[in-house]
């Protein structure tokens, strides 16, 4: 096994062992030991909003598939959209779901199906939709700027993989006055979504929706197990500018390199 | 009592690929493996294609039928697919069939109308884009916006060619912002993006996130 492969295993190891840790230790399931993101706070309020005034949300979850990094995007798209339909089932009117691949589509539709029968949503008309919009950058969103026009759609989440063509989308829900809450993981797109939306989530923000939407303990778990993993990588930077200023960065190399 | 054996049977068979094909990606032996399970992956994907556009082609004929203002997109929309999947159709019958040139009439559209289509569309969202950046200040003043409108104008200013925006100091100050704080937040976004994917990934595999079926 090769120095990067023994590496990763580590890592998986240390993670898994981390969530279930935090899972254990932490039995209180009311309380919440997370810092604030406005974006998911808004979407909870969005969700009052639409069943007080009886109108629809948006979510769209990208065009990301599932042979590549964008997988992860869409996953943490598709289960925002199950907190969402679980929190909405009061609501008139159920949640409207887009996408721009045809196996997140459905994998989509999936979701809601059995979202709706957790939920017992027997009216079959009150189900929430999944469509495929379109397959290409540009024809998703101009597909996807019919649904935002909709005046009875109340907000906007768009979570998933989404490229600059995200410009569109988010403007669109600035000129219909409806919020728009945005997440995604290309780095590129995430700048624009920063620019354009109302409630952007940055970075690692957009694969936090369990925890932030749902009760479970599993979610917070693994939030915890990330901030761990985020101080020993802190921790592992700090300490190598500190031996490169120190000149010991070549020992480290050596060592790498096997000719200790 | 009824015992509903699809759901254990469908979250072991995803769960041990899942867990095979990232082995074999650590572990040399489970290499071959992991390109069979990938592949088959690919293939079923393909098939969704499929199913994907007949969903596209109910619910836009759906919106046919609903008193909708969005219905004429709807028709123009159908009768489009189904326009370029017959013509395609008979490319595919004069290409494999015939022996005449490959793809001619697809390859015409592609040329003539998606292309052109795409390409004005890209120029608009270079307009957005820049517009997005402008009125960034009307959506939030905070600090962070502020930095983020004055780093967008000054990277923009030293990316000029025509005075007066040709001045020396802008592309060093440009150079300097792409090649420190915009590269160091990147990678900084990357390690929080690398995180977050790697904890999904763990849920799935762990049974915890199920986008396949109960």
């Amino acid at each position: 096994m090769s120095a990067t492969g023994f590496t990763g295993i580590v890592i998986i190891v240390l993670f898994v062992g981390l969530m279930v840790f935090f899972s254990f230790i932490n039995k209180d399931r009311k309380t919440k030991n997370l810092r604030p993101i406005p974006a998911y706070d808004k979407i909870i309020q969005e969700i009052k909003v639409a069943v007080e005034d009886g109108s629809q949300l948006h979510i769209s979850l990208g065009r990301g598939g599932i042979t590549g990094p964008e997988f992860a995007a869409a996953l943490a798209g598709l289960g925002i959209l199950k907190k969402v339909i679980e929190k909405s089932s009061v609501c008139d009117q159920p949640p409207i779901a887009s996408t721009g691949n045809p196996v997140i589509s459905i994998l989509a539709q999936d979701t809601i199906q059995r979202s709706s029968k957790a939920i017992s949503v027997t009216d079959h008309d009150k189900n929430p939709s999944g469509e495929l919009i379109g397959v290409t950058p540009f024809s998703y969103a101009a597909g996807t700027l019919s649904i935002i026009r909709d005046d009875n759609v109340s907000a906007n989440i768009h979570t998933g993989w989404f490229g600059n063509e995200i410009i569109w989308i988010t403007t669109a829900g600035e000129r219909q006055s409806s919020p728009t809450i945005a997440g995604t993981s290309q780095l590129t797109a995430q700048s624009v979504i920063y620019a354009s939306a109302s409630d952007p989530l940055i970075g690692e923000e957009l694969f936090a929706g369990g925890a932030y939407l749902g009760e479970e303990k599993i979610y917070q778990a693994s939030i915890s197990a990330q901030d761990v993993v985020r101080w020993i990588i802190i921790f592992i930077i700090l300490a190598s500018v500190l031996l490169n200023i120190l000149g010991i960065n070549t020992f480290f190399e050596n060592v790498l390199a096997g000719s200790m | 009592m009824k015992i509903d054996l699809k759901s254990p049977f469908s979250t072991a068979v995803a769960i041990g690929v899942g867990i095979i094909v990232l082995a074999g990606y650590f572990i040399p032996s489970f290499t071959n493996v992991r390109f069979i399970l990938l592949r088959t992956g690919l293939v079923l994907a393909a098939v969704a294609l499929l199913v994907g556009i007949i969903n596209l082609i109910t619910v836009h004929i759906k919106k046919l039928g609903a008193d909708s203002d969005n219905s004429g997109y709807s028709l123009i929309l159908v009768i489009s697919l189904l326009a370029t999947l017959v013509i395609g159709i008979i490319d595919m019958v004069q290409t494999y069939l015939v022996g005449k040139p490959n793809y001619q009439m697809t390859g015409w559209i592609f040329t003539n109308i998606q292309l052109p289509i795409e390409t004005s569309l890209l120029a608009v969202t270079a307009i957005s884009l820049t517009y997005a950046a402008a009125s960034i200040l009307r959506k939030r003043m905070d600090i962070f916006s502020i930095v983020f409108f004055f780093v967008v104008l000054l990277v923009l200013l030293g990316s000029f060619s025509i005075p007066p925006a040709t001045l020396p100091f802008l592309h060093v100050i440009r150079e300097w912002i792409l090649r420190v704080p915009a590269l160091g937040g990147a990678r900084g976004l990357l390690l929080g993006i690398a995180l977050g994917t790697i904890t999904t990934g763990i849920r799935v595999l762990m049974g915890i996130d199920r986008p396949y079926g109960e």
